[in-house]
């Protein structure tokens, strides 16, 4: 573990039982994790992947049935642990008989605060959330998104270290998540650390500095987005007006008469290319797709199971 | 920032949270009217009664008060830790720097403030009207209503222990089964006793000292005569009350702590 690892976990497995016969389940197989201080860590993964799982392992509302783990340090068991950690769970429902103000002060003080604190911070937090016009409404008035406002606000009522969140863009409008995103980014501003899962992988790949990518309850890749998609190309698309009618590399993705698109492996365009060109045609447009998370993870899914992929229809 | 953070700010939070949940919910209101009604009830049965009026009187107010009190311990305290892990508010509370048992304390402390005040509603009412007609009431009465606290006191740590396992349908029936058994204790007790068979003896006797006898704290038919209560029948229930309530308050606790929030 790094002395700079703000979040630590090695081995952590969590079995569920249920039913009479406590059948298990794996919700979490052995996950080995290591978040940095400072950094936007991205926790990505289909559903059902156990992603809702290891945070609430980590945040004590579900007990580990194996493994370690460390909270800015200290033992995750120790509800103290947890002192300078923020955490808002994915569709978070709170007390319906509170206004927005009040809701803050009860957590302020489940965090102990001073009541001069406790004000300084609400008043700052409502207004950085947009709630400050509504602060005195109760949260039964509130909208879905308002509501999440509210949440990632209790989330940061403690001036966290580190800042977990549970898909904190689901459900929310553009608006909603930009808001969300410009929070992460100010948190990551004042060296704060973000720790958060989300299957929307396009705010994943604009956001994390390093991603992890959970799948089956196993974590079969970690690294910066550099280190997980780079430059790597995936494929060619390559459009030719041929003279002539004949077999090309790879698969066709268009044909319109003599004007054909072909998808091929990066090392087949160069000689095809130049058949094409030796054979009279022309090369109309070359168009590299790159690496994308979301292709990274349909391939780490199909790892994991092939029936997985064929189900959803996403192969190319 | 020091981290340290003193339990005692924790629990004043948690259970004012819970006494404001509590009063701001219209069930307590309608249940407080109901048990204002049967108390004018009861105070009006003076015109139809024959014999000694006056302690008819006392004894069927008292009675609706011991009544409405236990339906609202057993109403409110089912529902305090099951409608938290229900309505998943309890995910952003156990996340915080908390141990479960704190959260479970706070709860019983908020809604025991909650059960204080609407049993000062019920006896303020009591005193106004009885003072109308009969009277200012004797000590006797005050007392009873101190240990009837301390049975409500048990009797709602007993539904929070069911609320920390099991769903409201079920918590009730158990808390009822509770309520009906902890007042016919003595009847079971005796019952067993007098069996021939040494099994029926044995599980009379396991129930007897299991489950709570909530006659133990019954003051009221004492407050009824204008008896005096006496003092060791005080010490006994306090005793008994603060311990047992103690114990179930520790089970539940540790029942809570195993649990998982899906």
């Amino acid at each position: 573990m790094s002395t700079d690892s703000v979040l630590w976990c090695a081995g952590l497995r969590k079995v569920y039982r249920s039913g009479f016969w406590r059948i298990p389940f794996v919700g979490l197989e052995s996950l080995d994790l290591e978040v940095e201080r400072g950094e936007i860590f991205g926790f990505i993964g289909p559903n059902g992947a156990g992603k809702t799982t290891t945070i609430k392992c980590l945040m004590g509302l579900q007990h580990a049935t194996a493994g370690q783990a460390r909270l800015l340090g200290q033992d995750f068991r120790r509800p103290d642990a947890r002192a300078r950690v923020g955490f808002l769970p994915e569709r978070p429902y709170f007390y319906q008989h509170l206004t927005a103000r009040e809701f803050l002060h009860f957590y302020a003080r489940l965090f102990d605060l001073d009541r001069g604190v406790r004000t300084r911070r609400i008043g700052e937090l409502l207004e950085r959330v947009d709630l400050n016009r509504f602060a005195d409404v109760p949260l039964r008035a509130y909208s879905k998104g308002m509501l999440q406002r509210a949440g990632l606000a209790q989330a940061l009522i403690n001036d966290p270290e580190l800042v977990v969140l549970d898909e904190p863009m689901s459900g929310l409008d553009p608006l909603g998540r930009a808001l969300v995103r410009d929070v992460i980014f100010e948190e990551r501003e004042r060296g704060r650390t973000v720790f958060f899962s989300s299957h929307i992988l396009a705010d994943v790949e604009l956001i994390a500095d390093r991603v992890g990518i959970l799948v089956r309850g196993e974590l079969r890749g970690c690294g910066s987005m550099g280190e997980l998609v780079g430059r790597q190309v995936r494929h060619v698309d390559c459009t030719f007006q041929i003279a002539q009618d004949h077999v090309l590399p790879g698969t066709v993705v268009r044909r319109e008469g003599l004007t054909v698109t072909q998808r091929l492996d990066p090392d087949e365009v160069n000689p095809t290319i130049d058949a094409v060109r030796g054979a009279g045609g022309t090369v109309l447009e070359v168009h590299q797709a790159r690496q994308t998370l979301e292709a990274l993870l349909v391939d780490e899914m199909e790892r994991a199971n092939p029936v997985d992929k064929k189900r959803l229809g996403v192969l190319n | 920032m020091s981290t340290r953070i003193r339990a005692r700010s924790q629990l004043f939070a948690l259970a004012t949270n819970t006494f404001r949940e509590a009063i701001r919910d219209r069930i307590l209101y309608s249940l407080l009217f109901f048990a204002g009604l049967l108390l004018l009830v009861a105070l009006a049965m003076q015109e139809f009664t024959i014999g000694d009026q006056d302690k008819v009187v006392r004894s069927a107010a008292l009675g609706a008060i011991r009544l409405f009190g236990s339906v609202i311990s057993i109403f409110l305290g089912i529902g305090l830790v099951y409608k938290e892990i229900e309505r998943k508010t309890i995910y952003t509370i156990a996340s915080k720097p908390l141990s479960r048992w704190l959260f479970v304390l706070g709860k019983y402390l908020g809604l025991m403030g909650v059960i204080a005040v609407q049993l000062m509603l019920m006896a303020l009412l009591y005193v106004v009207l009885l003072t109308v007609q009969q009277g200012f009431p004797q000590s006797g009465v005050f007392l009873s209503w101190g240990l009837l606290y301390l049975e409500l006191a048990l009797l709602t740590a007993w539904a929070l222990l069911f609320s920390t396992y099991s769903s409201p349908t079920v918590a009730t029936a158990f808390a009822l089964s509770i309520y009906v058994i902890g007042h016919l204790a003595d009847d079971i007790a005796l019952f067993g006793r007098q069996s021939d068979s040494e099994s029926v003896r044995g599980l009379a006797e396991v129930v007897y000292w299991v489950l709570p006898n909530f006659e133990v704290f019954n003051a009221a038919p004492l407050a009824a005569h204008n008896l005096p209560v006496p003092t060791e029948m005080i010490t006994g229930a306090v005793a008994y009350g603060l311990g047992y309530t103690a114990v179930v308050l520790v089970i539940a606790m540790m029942v809570f702590s195993t649990r998982d929030f899906k």
